[in-house]
């Protein structure tokens, strides 16, 4: 590839990630991330056909559960308590700034 | 190339036990996790903390740290014997080599092996693996969003040099920005992540999308908020007015008694994504000042004619 070529991406939510793209996106083993699905840890995943189908959010969501449990040793559904709050706090600040007040 | 000094990164005695590093670090990721902390600078510190915490986590990095950085002071000039891991074999540890790439170049050069270490590392052959897709942050204006763009983004990534020694490379993408971008969402750049070992696939490249503070304009999701100022009898009475948007003026029609605060939404002129955000315009009215005979005398009359109170909800 040349220096000066211009690179053109896909946006995901058009292209939805697997479960092992998610896994590798992470660098967490694919069994972690089925393990908390099965958990219910990922409220809001959707499974099509029997694919899981995981958005730019649970993405997020998936990064911040393993960091906070590497880091911490949290136990999962502590982490995931902790990426609820996150999400909600996101949320908020979102509505702020929408309001100007941010 | 700077010395780094990890145990005053950590704020822990050389001699720190590997419970008091583990509690010195947790304490630290609470205070810098980028998420809520306030400082400033937080997620360099926290990557500083990372790449503290990599090494001295792991008792075959800290003894091979210690033993080269024995006399070594933080921010020294400091370039490593060659050959001076002989004896030591670091195995992957914690941090994948895509979070690793956002260490500093001192971490690299001691430590920046292909995962399994030096002597099973990439350029023994047979051993092939899948690159890691690499995370970054890009930061866009809001114009970006409704008319696409070209950005030139700097990454660090992994490279293997002759010796089959991985340091870090600065690379320079050219990036196309799609139109109808918006605020946290992902675009994927195949093949440009981590480069494979071996024959393996490179990993992809994310770019997470946030947009820079507007003065005007806030970004939610797919759709826009402005704040509408407009005169008194423009809210009382209807109107139509201007609204400059970053792809155009647009003509919005101000509904009659259109009061304080109240939010229009104008449906599909938020960022062009598939499908479209909308527009949301918050009004506020604003209030001419009364500081000219014709307008004190104009809200006199208003005062006198209208038999308005405005607190007449709140009287008991």
């Amino acid at each position: 590839m040349r220096e000066n070529d211009i690179l053109s991406g896909s946006l995901l939510e058009e292209t939805w990630l697997t479960l092992e793209q998610v896994a590798a996106a992470c660098a967490v083993e694919p069994e972690w991330l089925a393990h908390h699905l099965e958990w219910e840890l990922f409220p809001h995943v959707a499974s099509v056909a029997g694919t899981w189908r995981f958005s730019s959010a649970h993405l997020t969501r998936a990064r911040r559960m393993w960091q906070l449990e590497r880091d911490f040793e949290a136990v999962p559904e502590l982490a995931a308590l902790m990426a609820d709050l996150l999400e909600e706090v996101d949320e908020l600040r979102a509505q702020l700034r929408q309001a100007g007040l941010d | 190339m700077e010395f780094k000094d990890y145990y005053q990164t950590l704020g822990v005695a050389h001699d720190a036990t590997a419970e008091d590093i583990k509690k010195a670090f947790r304490k630290l990721a609470r205070k810098y996790h980028p998420d809520v902390s306030k400082e400033p600078d937080a997620e360099a510190r926290m990557q500083a903390v990372n790449e503290a915490y990599a090494v001295l986590s792991d008792p075959e990095k800290r003894a091979a740290y210690d033993q080269l950085g024995q006399g070594y002071q933080s921010g020294q000039d400091f370039r490593p014997p060659p050959d001076w891991d002989a004896g030591f074999e670091f195995s992957k540890h914690g941090f994948s080599n895509a979070e690793a790439a956002d260490f500093s170049d001192f971490f690299a050069q001691l430590f920046g092996h292909g995962g399994g270490g030096r002597r099973t590392g990439f350029h023994a052959g047979g051993l092939h693996a899948a690159g890691e897709d690499h995370y970054a942050k890009i930061l866009l204006d809001l114009d970006d969003a409704f008319h696409g763009a070209t950005r030139q983004i700097s990454l660090r990534v992994p490279k293997l040099d002759a010796n089959g020694r991985m340091a870090l490379e600065t690379r320079t993408l050219n990036v196309q920005i799609p139109k109808g971008v918006r605020e946290g969402q992902m675009i994927r750049l195949a093949g440009q992540g981590t480069p494979a070992q071996g024959e393996g696939q490179p990993g992809d490249l994310l770019l997470e999308v946030h947009f820079k503070p507007h003065p005007r304009y806030r970004v939610a999701g797919r759709d826009v908020h402005l704040t509408l100022p407009v005169a008194p009898w423009e809210a009382a009475l209807g109107a139509v007015v201007m609204v400059e948007l970053p792809d155009g003026a647009l003509k919005v029609r101000i509904p009659e008694g259109a009061q304080n605060g109240r939010q229009l939404r104008v449906r599909g002129k938020g960022i062009p994504a598939t499908p479209p955000g909308d527009l949301l315009l918050h009004i506020e009215v604003v209030l001419p000042p009364a500081v000219t005979p014709k307008a004190r005398e104009v809200y006199e009359t208003m005062a006198r004619e209208l038999a308005f109170d405005p607190r007449a909800e709140t009287r008991v």
